[in-house]
Protein backbone atom coordinates (compact mmCIF):
# COMPACT_ATOMS: atom_id res chain seq x y z
CA UNK A 1 0.00 0.00 0.00
CA UNK A 2 2.52 2.19 1.23
CA UNK A 3 4.94 1.20 -1.96
CA UNK A 4 1.76 2.10 -3.97
CA UNK A 5 0.93 5.51 -2.51
CA UNK A 6 4.85 6.20 -3.12
CA UNK A 7 4.73 5.65 -6.56
CA UNK A 8 1.69 7.80 -6.97
CA UNK A 9 3.63 10.19 -5.39
CA UNK A 10 6.65 9.71 -7.67
CA UNK A 11 4.44 9.88 -10.83
CA UNK A 12 2.92 13.17 -9.42
CA UNK A 13 6.49 14.79 -9.22
CA UNK A 14 7.36 13.44 -12.28
CA UNK A 15 4.20 14.73 -14.51
CA UNK A 16 4.83 18.34 -12.29
CA UNK A 17 8.42 18.18 -13.58
CA UNK A 18 7.73 17.38 -17.16
CA UNK A 19 5.04 20.09 -17.53
CA UNK A 20 7.39 22.74 -15.51
CA UNK A 21 10.28 21.64 -18.38
CA UNK A 22 7.68 21.96 -21.35
CA UNK A 23 6.64 25.49 -20.10
CA UNK A 24 10.33 26.19 -19.51
CA UNK A 25 11.32 25.47 -22.68
CA UNK A 26 8.47 27.66 -24.74
CA UNK A 27 9.27 30.71 -22.68
CA UNK A 28 13.24 30.10 -23.78
CA UNK A 29 12.18 29.77 -27.01
CA UNK A 30 10.29 32.62 -26.69
CA UNK A 31 12.94 34.32 -25.34
CA UNK A 32 15.27 33.75 -28.19
CA UNK A 33 14.33 36.50 -31.03
CA UNK A 34 14.57 39.55 -28.43
CA UNK A 35 18.54 38.29 -28.02
CA UNK A 36 19.79 40.30 -30.86
CA UNK A 37 18.06 43.29 -29.19
CA UNK A 38 19.41 42.87 -25.91
CA UNK A 39 22.91 42.48 -27.09
CA UNK A 40 22.95 45.70 -29.14
CA UNK A 41 22.17 47.50 -25.66
CA UNK A 42 25.23 46.22 -24.26
CA UNK A 43 27.47 49.15 -23.31
CA UNK A 44 31.05 49.32 -22.59
CA UNK A 45 31.57 50.92 -19.34
CA UNK A 46 28.81 52.94 -17.36
CA UNK A 47 30.28 55.32 -14.85
CA UNK A 48 30.15 58.87 -16.53
CA UNK A 49 33.72 59.69 -17.56
CA UNK A 50 36.19 61.52 -19.86
CA UNK A 51 38.87 61.54 -21.54
CA UNK A 52 41.89 63.62 -19.91
CA UNK A 53 45.06 62.69 -21.47
CA UNK A 54 45.81 60.84 -24.48
CA UNK A 55 49.49 59.22 -25.72
CA UNK A 56 50.07 57.59 -28.69
CA UNK A 57 47.25 54.98 -28.29
CA UNK A 58 46.31 55.54 -24.86
CA UNK A 59 43.43 57.25 -23.30
CA UNK A 60 43.06 58.10 -19.39
CA UNK A 61 39.68 58.68 -18.09
CA UNK A 62 38.61 60.23 -15.20
CA UNK A 63 35.54 58.93 -13.50
CA UNK A 64 32.93 61.64 -12.91
CA UNK A 65 31.28 61.35 -9.42
CA UNK A 66 28.60 63.56 -7.19
CA UNK A 67 30.54 66.19 -6.00
CA UNK A 68 33.65 66.62 -5.51
CA UNK A 69 36.23 64.24 -4.32
CA UNK A 70 36.41 62.89 -0.79
CA UNK A 71 40.26 62.63 -0.77
CA UNK A 72 43.21 64.21 -1.80
CA UNK A 73 45.30 61.44 -3.21
CA UNK A 74 43.59 59.96 -6.51
CA UNK A 75 43.50 56.83 -7.11
CA UNK A 76 44.94 55.33 -10.34
CA UNK A 77 43.80 52.10 -12.51
CA UNK A 78 46.27 49.85 -14.23
CA UNK A 79 44.37 47.15 -16.71
CA UNK A 80 46.00 44.85 -18.51
CA UNK A 81 47.56 44.65 -22.48
CA UNK A 82 45.12 41.57 -23.62
CA UNK A 83 41.70 42.97 -22.79
CA UNK A 84 39.51 46.24 -23.11
CA UNK A 85 39.10 47.91 -19.79
CA UNK A 86 35.58 48.28 -19.26
CA UNK A 87 35.12 44.98 -17.03
CA UNK A 88 36.43 47.39 -14.60
CA UNK A 89 33.54 48.88 -14.50
CA UNK A 90 30.97 46.46 -16.48
CA UNK A 91 27.47 47.15 -16.06
CA UNK A 92 25.06 48.93 -13.00
CA UNK A 93 25.79 47.31 -10.07
CA UNK A 94 29.23 45.09 -11.46
CA UNK A 95 31.72 48.32 -11.74
CA UNK A 96 34.53 48.21 -9.16
CA UNK A 97 35.20 52.10 -10.70
CA UNK A 98 31.55 53.25 -9.63
CA UNK A 99 32.34 51.77 -5.94
CA UNK A 100 35.72 53.60 -5.87
CA UNK A 101 33.58 56.75 -6.82
CA UNK A 102 30.47 56.65 -4.96
CA UNK A 103 33.41 56.11 -2.26
CA UNK A 104 34.62 59.49 -3.17
CA UNK A 105 38.24 58.54 -4.92
CA UNK A 106 38.87 60.64 -8.02
CA UNK A 107 39.16 58.00 -10.03
CA UNK A 108 41.53 57.96 -13.14
CA UNK A 109 41.76 54.46 -15.55
CA UNK A 110 44.23 53.99 -18.54
CA UNK A 111 43.04 52.34 -21.58
CA UNK A 112 46.00 51.19 -23.29
CA UNK A 113 44.22 51.26 -26.64
CA UNK A 114 44.74 48.53 -29.48
CA UNK A 115 48.36 48.03 -30.59
CA UNK A 116 49.46 48.58 -34.35
CA UNK A 117 52.57 47.36 -36.09
CA UNK A 118 54.25 50.55 -34.88
CA UNK A 119 53.99 49.18 -31.20
CA UNK A 120 55.42 46.25 -32.10
CA UNK A 121 58.96 47.24 -30.36
CA UNK A 122 57.17 49.09 -27.79
CA UNK A 123 59.23 46.95 -24.16
CA UNK A 124 57.78 46.71 -21.17
CA UNK A 125 60.00 49.44 -19.94
CA UNK A 126 58.58 51.33 -22.51
CA UNK A 127 54.95 51.01 -20.40
CA UNK A 128 56.12 51.35 -16.61
CA UNK A 129 58.78 54.20 -16.79
CA UNK A 130 57.47 55.73 -20.00
CA UNK A 131 53.53 55.39 -20.41
CA UNK A 132 52.46 54.51 -16.31
CA UNK A 133 54.90 57.19 -15.10
CA UNK A 134 53.58 60.08 -17.38
CA UNK A 135 49.69 58.93 -16.52
CA UNK A 136 50.79 59.21 -12.69
CA UNK A 137 52.52 62.47 -13.18
CA UNK A 138 49.26 63.72 -15.58
CA UNK A 139 47.12 62.84 -12.13
CA UNK A 140 49.15 64.02 -9.85
CA UNK A 141 49.90 67.35 -11.42
CA UNK A 142 45.83 67.56 -12.58
CA UNK A 143 45.02 66.60 -8.37
CA UNK A 144 47.71 68.56 -6.61
CA UNK A 145 48.90 65.56 -5.32
CA UNK A 146 51.97 64.27 -4.25
CA UNK A 147 51.23 60.63 -5.13
CA UNK A 148 48.48 58.25 -6.20
CA UNK A 149 46.60 55.03 -5.12
CA UNK A 150 47.33 52.63 -7.85
CA UNK A 151 45.30 49.13 -8.81
CA UNK A 152 46.75 47.53 -10.88
CA UNK A 153 44.33 44.27 -12.44
CA UNK A 154 46.15 40.84 -14.27
CA UNK A 155 48.90 41.82 -16.19
CA UNK A 156 48.46 45.24 -15.21
CA UNK A 157 48.76 44.42 -11.85
CA UNK A 158 52.66 43.28 -12.94
CA UNK A 159 53.00 46.28 -14.59
CA UNK A 160 51.69 47.92 -11.50
CA UNK A 161 53.97 46.27 -9.10
CA UNK A 162 56.76 46.85 -11.28
CA UNK A 163 55.89 50.67 -11.17
CA UNK A 164 56.01 50.83 -7.81
CA UNK A 165 58.97 49.03 -6.93
CA UNK A 166 60.82 51.90 -9.45
CA UNK A 167 58.97 54.74 -8.30
CA UNK A 168 58.08 54.17 -4.62
CA UNK A 169 57.58 57.78 -3.76
CA UNK A 170 54.70 58.19 -6.36
CA UNK A 171 52.70 55.78 -4.87
CA UNK A 172 50.58 55.54 -1.75
CA UNK A 173 49.05 52.55 -1.54
CA UNK A 174 49.21 49.73 -3.61
CA UNK A 175 45.95 47.44 -4.36
CA UNK A 176 46.27 44.09 -6.48
CA UNK A 177 43.98 41.79 -8.29
CA UNK A 178 44.58 38.28 -9.63
CA UNK A 179 48.06 39.27 -10.49
CA UNK A 180 51.15 37.17 -11.49
CA UNK A 181 54.26 37.47 -9.56
CA UNK A 182 55.88 34.08 -8.94
CA UNK A 183 55.77 31.86 -12.29
CA UNK A 184 57.59 28.89 -10.47
CA UNK A 185 54.22 26.81 -10.20
CA UNK A 186 53.28 24.74 -12.64
CA UNK A 187 49.57 25.26 -11.22
CA UNK A 188 48.52 27.17 -14.58
CA UNK A 189 48.59 26.00 -17.66
CA UNK A 190 49.78 28.98 -19.07
CA UNK A 191 52.80 28.83 -17.25
CA UNK A 192 53.12 24.54 -18.63
CA UNK A 193 52.55 25.70 -22.22
CA UNK A 194 55.20 28.38 -21.92
CA UNK A 195 57.89 26.08 -20.73
CA UNK A 196 60.92 26.66 -23.04
CA UNK A 197 61.21 23.00 -24.32
CA UNK A 198 58.12 23.54 -25.98
CA UNK A 199 57.79 27.02 -26.88
CA UNK A 200 60.57 29.20 -29.04
CA UNK A 201 59.34 32.36 -27.47
CA UNK A 202 62.04 34.29 -30.01
CA UNK A 203 60.47 32.67 -33.13
CA UNK A 204 57.12 33.06 -32.37
CA UNK A 205 57.45 36.94 -31.71
CA UNK A 206 60.25 37.10 -34.91
CA UNK A 207 57.57 35.69 -36.79
CA UNK A 208 54.35 37.51 -36.00
CA UNK A 209 55.99 40.47 -34.66
CA UNK A 210 52.06 41.98 -32.39
CA UNK A 211 50.69 38.87 -31.00
CA UNK A 212 47.30 38.35 -32.62
CA UNK A 213 43.90 38.91 -30.34
CA UNK A 214 42.54 35.92 -31.85
CA UNK A 215 45.46 33.57 -30.96
CA UNK A 216 45.18 34.85 -27.13
CA UNK A 217 41.84 34.30 -27.40
CA UNK A 218 41.85 30.64 -28.37
CA UNK A 219 44.61 30.09 -25.75
CA UNK A 220 42.78 31.38 -22.97
CA UNK A 221 39.60 29.23 -24.37
CA UNK A 222 41.53 26.47 -24.55
CA UNK A 223 42.26 26.72 -20.59
CA UNK A 224 39.42 25.08 -19.80
CA UNK A 225 37.76 23.85 -23.28
CA UNK A 226 35.01 22.20 -21.87
CA UNK A 227 33.05 25.38 -19.69
CA UNK A 228 34.27 27.82 -22.64
CA UNK A 229 33.16 25.61 -25.40
CA UNK A 230 29.94 23.46 -24.25
CA UNK A 231 29.07 24.34 -20.64
CA UNK A 232 28.12 28.03 -21.56
CA UNK A 233 26.22 27.54 -24.53
CA UNK A 234 24.11 24.83 -22.04
CA UNK A 235 23.63 27.41 -19.42
CA UNK A 236 22.46 30.18 -21.72
CA UNK A 237 19.95 27.43 -23.56
CA UNK A 238 18.52 26.60 -20.34
CA UNK A 239 18.64 30.49 -18.86
CA UNK A 240 17.83 32.22 -22.15
CA UNK A 241 14.47 33.36 -20.83
CA UNK A 242 15.71 35.21 -17.04
CA UNK A 243 16.71 38.91 -18.47
CA UNK A 244 18.76 39.26 -15.92
CA UNK A 245 20.96 36.34 -16.60
CA UNK A 246 21.07 36.85 -20.33
CA UNK A 247 22.00 40.48 -19.59
CA UNK A 248 25.13 39.00 -16.90
CA UNK A 249 25.65 36.68 -20.22
CA UNK A 250 26.03 39.34 -22.95
CA UNK A 251 27.97 41.95 -21.28
CA UNK A 252 30.91 39.19 -20.16
CA UNK A 253 30.78 37.77 -23.74
CA UNK A 254 31.35 40.89 -25.51
CA UNK A 255 34.19 41.64 -23.39
CA UNK A 256 35.59 38.80 -23.76
CA UNK A 257 35.14 38.49 -27.82
CA UNK A 258 36.83 42.17 -27.28
CA UNK A 259 40.47 40.80 -27.24
CA UNK A 260 43.27 43.36 -28.72
CA UNK A 261 47.00 42.47 -29.52
CA UNK A 262 49.65 42.41 -27.33
CA UNK A 263 52.66 44.24 -28.77
CA UNK A 264 55.68 41.70 -29.26
CA UNK A 265 58.62 42.46 -27.47
CA UNK A 266 56.27 42.65 -24.10
CA UNK A 267 54.78 39.58 -24.59
CA UNK A 268 58.41 38.54 -25.28
CA UNK A 269 59.91 39.90 -22.12
CA UNK A 270 56.43 38.73 -19.75
CA UNK A 271 56.88 34.67 -21.54
CA UNK A 272 60.83 34.80 -21.19
CA UNK A 273 61.52 36.98 -18.50
CA UNK A 274 58.74 36.16 -16.08
CA UNK A 275 56.76 32.70 -17.10
CA UNK A 276 60.12 30.78 -18.13
CA UNK A 277 62.52 32.30 -16.14
CA UNK A 278 60.68 33.75 -13.10
CA UNK A 279 63.34 36.84 -12.61
CA UNK A 280 60.59 39.11 -10.62
CA UNK A 281 60.82 37.17 -7.84
CA UNK A 282 64.83 37.09 -8.10
CA UNK A 283 64.69 40.93 -7.90
CA UNK A 284 66.44 40.16 -11.50
CA UNK A 285 63.57 41.54 -13.57
CA UNK A 286 65.03 43.75 -16.07
CA UNK A 287 63.38 47.07 -17.27
CA UNK A 288 65.20 48.86 -19.47
CA UNK A 289 68.58 50.66 -17.31
CA UNK A 290 66.70 49.28 -14.55
CA UNK A 291 66.16 46.32 -12.53
CA UNK A 292 63.02 45.50 -10.66
CA UNK A 293 63.42 45.37 -7.01
CA UNK A 294 60.28 43.90 -4.94
CA UNK A 295 61.99 44.79 -1.57
CA UNK A 296 61.92 48.49 -2.78
CA UNK A 297 58.14 48.34 -2.45
CA UNK A 298 57.17 49.87 1.51
CA UNK A 299 53.94 51.38 0.83
CA UNK A 300 50.56 49.60 1.83
CA UNK A 301 49.42 46.35 0.10
CA UNK A 302 46.43 44.95 -0.96
CA UNK A 303 47.03 41.50 -2.25
CA UNK A 304 43.63 40.48 -3.98
CA UNK A 305 43.41 36.78 -5.80
CA UNK A 306 40.40 34.35 -6.62
CA UNK A 307 40.95 30.39 -5.37
CA UNK A 308 39.27 29.19 -8.65
CA UNK A 309 41.20 31.15 -10.41
CA UNK A 310 42.50 29.46 -13.66
CA UNK A 311 44.72 31.70 -14.98
CA UNK A 312 46.32 33.44 -12.13
CA UNK A 313 46.15 31.01 -9.62
CA UNK A 314 46.79 32.38 -5.90
CA UNK A 315 50.15 30.56 -5.88
CA UNK A 316 51.58 33.20 -8.47
CA UNK A 317 49.89 35.74 -6.43
CA UNK A 318 50.42 35.25 -2.88
CA UNK A 319 54.25 35.14 -2.38
CA UNK A 320 54.06 39.05 -3.52
CA UNK A 321 53.10 39.94 0.41
CA UNK A 322 56.76 38.18 1.48
CA UNK A 323 58.95 39.88 -1.15
CA UNK A 324 58.17 43.39 0.01
CA UNK A 325 59.26 45.28 2.35
CA UNK A 326 55.41 47.00 3.22
CA UNK A 327 54.80 46.25 7.09
CA UNK A 328 50.87 47.52 6.11
CA UNK A 329 50.31 44.46 4.03
CA UNK A 330 47.23 42.11 3.55
CA UNK A 331 46.29 39.61 1.24
CA UNK A 332 42.30 37.88 0.64
CA UNK A 333 41.63 35.14 -1.27
CA UNK A 334 38.07 35.19 -2.81
CA UNK A 335 35.97 32.06 -3.33
CA UNK A 336 35.59 33.02 -7.36
CA UNK A 337 37.70 33.00 -11.09
CA UNK A 338 39.53 35.28 -12.82
CA UNK A 339 36.70 37.78 -13.76
CA UNK A 340 34.68 36.82 -10.84
CA UNK A 341 36.84 38.21 -8.27
CA UNK A 342 36.07 41.66 -10.09
CA UNK A 343 32.40 41.41 -11.49
CA UNK A 344 30.45 38.39 -9.76
CA UNK A 345 27.81 39.60 -7.44
CA UNK A 346 29.23 38.63 -4.47
CA UNK A 347 32.40 40.07 -4.78
CA UNK A 348 31.04 43.20 -5.64
CA UNK A 349 28.38 42.75 -2.28
CA UNK A 350 30.91 41.98 -0.07
CA UNK A 351 35.27 41.75 -1.53
CA UNK A 352 34.87 45.37 -3.00
CA UNK A 353 33.29 47.34 0.00
CA UNK A 354 36.01 46.10 1.58
CA UNK A 355 38.79 47.16 -0.67
CA UNK A 356 37.49 50.40 -0.81
CA UNK A 357 37.27 50.36 2.90
CA UNK A 358 40.66 49.40 3.43
CA UNK A 359 41.49 52.28 0.56
CA UNK A 360 39.86 54.42 2.32
CA UNK A 361 41.69 53.84 5.90
CA UNK A 362 44.73 54.71 4.08
CA UNK A 363 44.51 57.86 2.61
CA UNK A 364 43.97 61.66 2.74
CA UNK B 1 62.39 8.97 -38.84
CA UNK B 2 62.29 6.65 -36.11
CA UNK B 3 62.04 9.24 -33.39
CA UNK B 4 59.40 11.26 -34.93
CA UNK B 5 57.36 7.82 -35.83
CA UNK B 6 57.64 7.02 -31.78
CA UNK B 7 56.45 10.64 -31.22
CA UNK B 8 53.86 10.11 -33.11
CA UNK B 9 52.56 7.12 -31.70
CA UNK B 10 52.99 8.05 -28.71
CA UNK B 11 51.06 11.49 -29.44
CA UNK B 12 48.33 9.17 -30.43
CA UNK B 13 48.21 6.41 -27.42
CA UNK B 14 47.79 9.68 -25.36
CA UNK B 15 45.01 10.60 -27.34
CA UNK B 16 42.82 7.88 -27.56
CA UNK B 17 43.79 7.55 -23.65
CA UNK B 18 42.44 11.16 -23.32
CA UNK B 19 39.22 9.16 -25.24
CA UNK B 20 38.94 5.88 -23.37
CA UNK B 21 39.59 7.69 -19.88
CA UNK B 22 36.82 10.30 -20.51
CA UNK B 23 34.27 7.67 -22.03
CA UNK B 24 35.12 5.42 -19.08
CA UNK B 25 34.04 7.99 -16.62
CA UNK B 26 31.62 9.17 -17.90
CA UNK B 27 29.97 6.20 -18.43
CA UNK B 28 30.44 5.69 -14.51
CA UNK B 29 28.47 8.62 -14.05
CA UNK B 30 25.55 6.97 -14.89
CA UNK B 31 25.82 4.78 -11.87
CA UNK B 32 24.74 7.41 -9.94
CA UNK B 33 21.52 7.58 -11.63
CA UNK B 34 18.31 7.62 -9.20
CA UNK B 35 15.17 6.20 -11.10
CA UNK B 36 13.16 7.93 -7.88
CA UNK B 37 13.98 11.34 -9.17
CA UNK B 38 12.01 12.98 -12.14
CA UNK B 39 14.01 12.16 -15.02
CA UNK B 40 14.64 15.84 -16.06
CA UNK B 41 16.66 16.43 -12.83
CA UNK B 42 18.75 13.35 -13.29
CA UNK B 43 19.10 13.87 -16.94
CA UNK B 44 20.92 17.43 -15.30
CA UNK B 45 22.84 15.83 -12.74
CA UNK B 46 24.43 13.27 -15.23
CA UNK B 47 25.21 16.12 -17.50
CA UNK B 48 26.94 18.45 -15.05
CA UNK B 49 28.98 15.30 -13.97
CA UNK B 50 29.79 14.20 -17.55
CA UNK B 51 31.12 17.44 -18.03
CA UNK B 52 32.98 17.87 -14.90
CA UNK B 53 34.80 14.30 -15.40
CA UNK B 54 35.38 15.56 -19.38
CA UNK B 55 37.13 18.93 -18.10
CA UNK B 56 39.17 16.93 -15.59
CA UNK B 57 40.52 14.28 -18.27
CA UNK B 58 40.90 17.21 -20.86
CA UNK B 59 43.12 19.31 -18.03
CA UNK B 60 44.91 16.50 -17.37
CA UNK B 61 45.83 15.53 -20.89
CA UNK B 62 46.96 18.94 -21.66
CA UNK B 63 49.81 18.96 -19.19
CA UNK B 64 50.95 15.41 -20.63
CA UNK B 65 54.12 15.63 -22.79
CA UNK B 66 52.63 14.12 -25.80
CA UNK B 67 50.12 17.62 -25.77
CA UNK B 68 52.71 19.79 -25.54
CA UNK B 69 54.95 18.31 -28.53
CA UNK B 70 51.98 18.50 -30.51
CA UNK B 71 52.00 21.77 -29.95
CA UNK B 72 54.65 22.80 -30.13
CA UNK B 73 54.86 20.83 -33.68
CA UNK B 74 51.86 22.36 -35.14
CA UNK B 75 52.69 25.69 -33.41
CA UNK B 76 56.37 25.70 -35.14
CA UNK B 77 54.35 24.19 -38.52
CA UNK B 78 52.10 27.39 -38.98
CA UNK B 79 55.30 29.64 -38.14
CA UNK B 80 57.02 28.12 -40.48
CA UNK B 81 54.16 28.45 -42.93
CA UNK B 82 53.78 32.09 -42.40
CA UNK B 83 57.51 32.57 -42.95
CA UNK B 84 57.76 31.07 -46.36
CA UNK B 85 54.71 32.88 -47.39
CA UNK B 86 56.33 36.42 -46.14
CA UNK B 87 59.50 35.34 -47.62
CA UNK B 88 57.33 35.07 -50.84
CA UNK B 89 56.08 38.23 -50.54
CA UNK B 90 59.45 39.37 -49.80
CA UNK B 91 60.81 38.56 -53.26
CA UNK B 92 57.45 39.64 -55.34
CA UNK B 93 57.95 43.34 -53.08
CA UNK B 94 61.65 43.07 -53.79
CA UNK B 95 60.74 42.99 -57.81
CA UNK B 96 58.33 45.14 -57.91
CA UNK B 97 60.62 47.41 -55.77
CA UNK B 98 58.00 48.10 -53.12
CA UNK B 99 58.50 48.22 -49.76
CA UNK B 100 57.66 44.53 -47.97
CA UNK B 101 56.81 44.23 -44.12
CA UNK B 102 60.24 43.46 -43.86
CA UNK B 103 61.15 46.90 -45.06
CA UNK B 104 58.86 48.87 -42.61
CA UNK B 105 59.67 46.41 -39.77
CA UNK B 106 63.45 47.86 -40.41
CA UNK B 107 62.45 51.14 -40.61
CA UNK B 108 60.71 51.15 -37.50
CA UNK B 109 63.62 48.94 -35.54
CA UNK B 110 65.82 51.93 -36.79
CA UNK B 111 63.48 54.35 -35.25
CA UNK B 112 63.31 52.04 -32.19
CA UNK B 113 67.22 52.37 -31.55
CA UNK B 114 67.33 56.20 -32.20
CA UNK B 115 64.61 56.60 -29.83
CA UNK B 116 66.15 54.18 -27.04
CA UNK B 117 69.27 55.90 -27.44
CA UNK B 118 67.68 59.10 -26.59
CA UNK B 119 65.89 58.02 -24.09
CA UNK B 120 68.78 56.46 -22.39
CA UNK B 121 70.38 59.81 -22.89
CA UNK B 122 67.74 62.23 -21.85
CA UNK B 123 67.55 59.33 -18.39
CA UNK B 124 71.43 59.81 -17.90
CA UNK B 125 70.70 63.19 -18.10
CA UNK B 126 68.35 62.79 -15.58
CA UNK B 127 69.79 61.59 -13.47
CA UNK B 128 72.64 63.83 -13.40
CA UNK B 129 70.51 67.06 -13.10
CA UNK B 130 69.06 65.07 -10.08
CA UNK B 131 72.36 64.37 -8.88
CA UNK B 132 73.66 67.93 -9.48
CA UNK B 133 70.00 69.47 -7.62
CA UNK B 134 71.11 66.69 -5.02
CA UNK B 135 74.81 68.72 -4.47
CA UNK B 136 72.90 72.11 -5.04
CA UNK B 137 70.47 71.13 -2.28
CA UNK B 138 73.35 70.08 0.19
CA UNK B 139 75.83 73.01 -0.56
CA UNK B 140 72.47 75.36 0.07
CA UNK B 141 71.79 73.28 3.13
CA UNK B 142 75.70 73.84 4.30
CA UNK B 143 75.38 77.75 3.96
CA UNK B 144 72.26 77.99 5.31
CA UNK B 145 73.71 76.07 8.29
CA UNK B 146 76.95 78.43 8.46
CA UNK B 147 74.96 81.60 8.04
CA UNK B 148 73.03 80.56 11.09
CA UNK B 149 76.55 80.21 13.09
CA UNK B 150 77.45 83.51 11.64
CA UNK B 151 74.13 84.73 12.83
CA UNK B 152 74.51 83.47 16.35
CA UNK B 153 78.07 84.30 16.91
CA UNK B 154 76.75 87.61 16.16
CA UNK B 155 74.16 87.53 17.97
CA UNK B 156 76.46 86.19 20.78
CA UNK B 157 79.02 89.24 20.47
CA UNK B 158 76.53 91.62 20.52
CA UNK B 159 74.69 90.58 23.44
CA UNK B 160 78.25 90.50 25.22
CA UNK B 161 78.78 93.99 24.06
CA UNK B 162 75.59 95.48 24.63
CA UNK B 163 75.71 93.80 28.27
CA UNK B 164 76.97 96.23 30.72
CA UNK B 165 80.02 95.36 32.57
CA UNK B 166 79.28 94.11 35.68
CA UNK B 167 79.92 96.64 38.72
CA UNK B 168 82.30 95.52 40.99
CA UNK B 169 81.69 93.84 44.04
CA UNK B 170 82.32 95.95 46.69
CA UNK B 171 84.57 93.86 49.14
CA UNK B 172 82.79 93.48 52.82
CA UNK B 173 85.10 93.60 55.64
CA UNK B 174 84.69 90.84 58.49
CA UNK B 175 85.50 93.11 60.76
Amino acid sequence: MDKEASNGADWETWQASFINETFANLRRLTAIPFLPDKMEQVRKGVTPREVVYEEDRLKVYHYIGEGEPGFKTPLCLVFALVNRPYIMDLKEGRSIIAQYVKAGFDTYLIDWGSPTRAERFLTTDDYVNGYILNVVNFVRERTSSDNVNLLGYCMGGTLSTMFTALHQNLVKNLVLLATGIDYSSRESLLNLWTDPRYFDVDKFVDTVGNIPAEFLQSAFLLLKPVSNLVDKYINLAENVHRDEFVDDYLHMETWLNDNIPVPGEVYREFAKYLFQQNLLVKNRMPLGRHMVDLRKITCPLLNLMASSDHLVPCSQSAALNDLVSSTDKEKIVWPAGHIGLAVSARAQKELWPRAVEWLVKRTD
Amino acid sequence: MTDNTDKIFDQAAAFQKLWMDSLTEMAGIWSQYSAGSPPIDEMRKMRGGMLKVLAETWDEYMRTPQFLEMMKASLNGALDLKRMAREGMNRVHEQFENPSKQDVDAVLLAIRHVERRLLDRLEGLDDRVANLNERIDNVDEGIAKQEKAIERLEQTVRTKVEKPAPTPRKATRAE
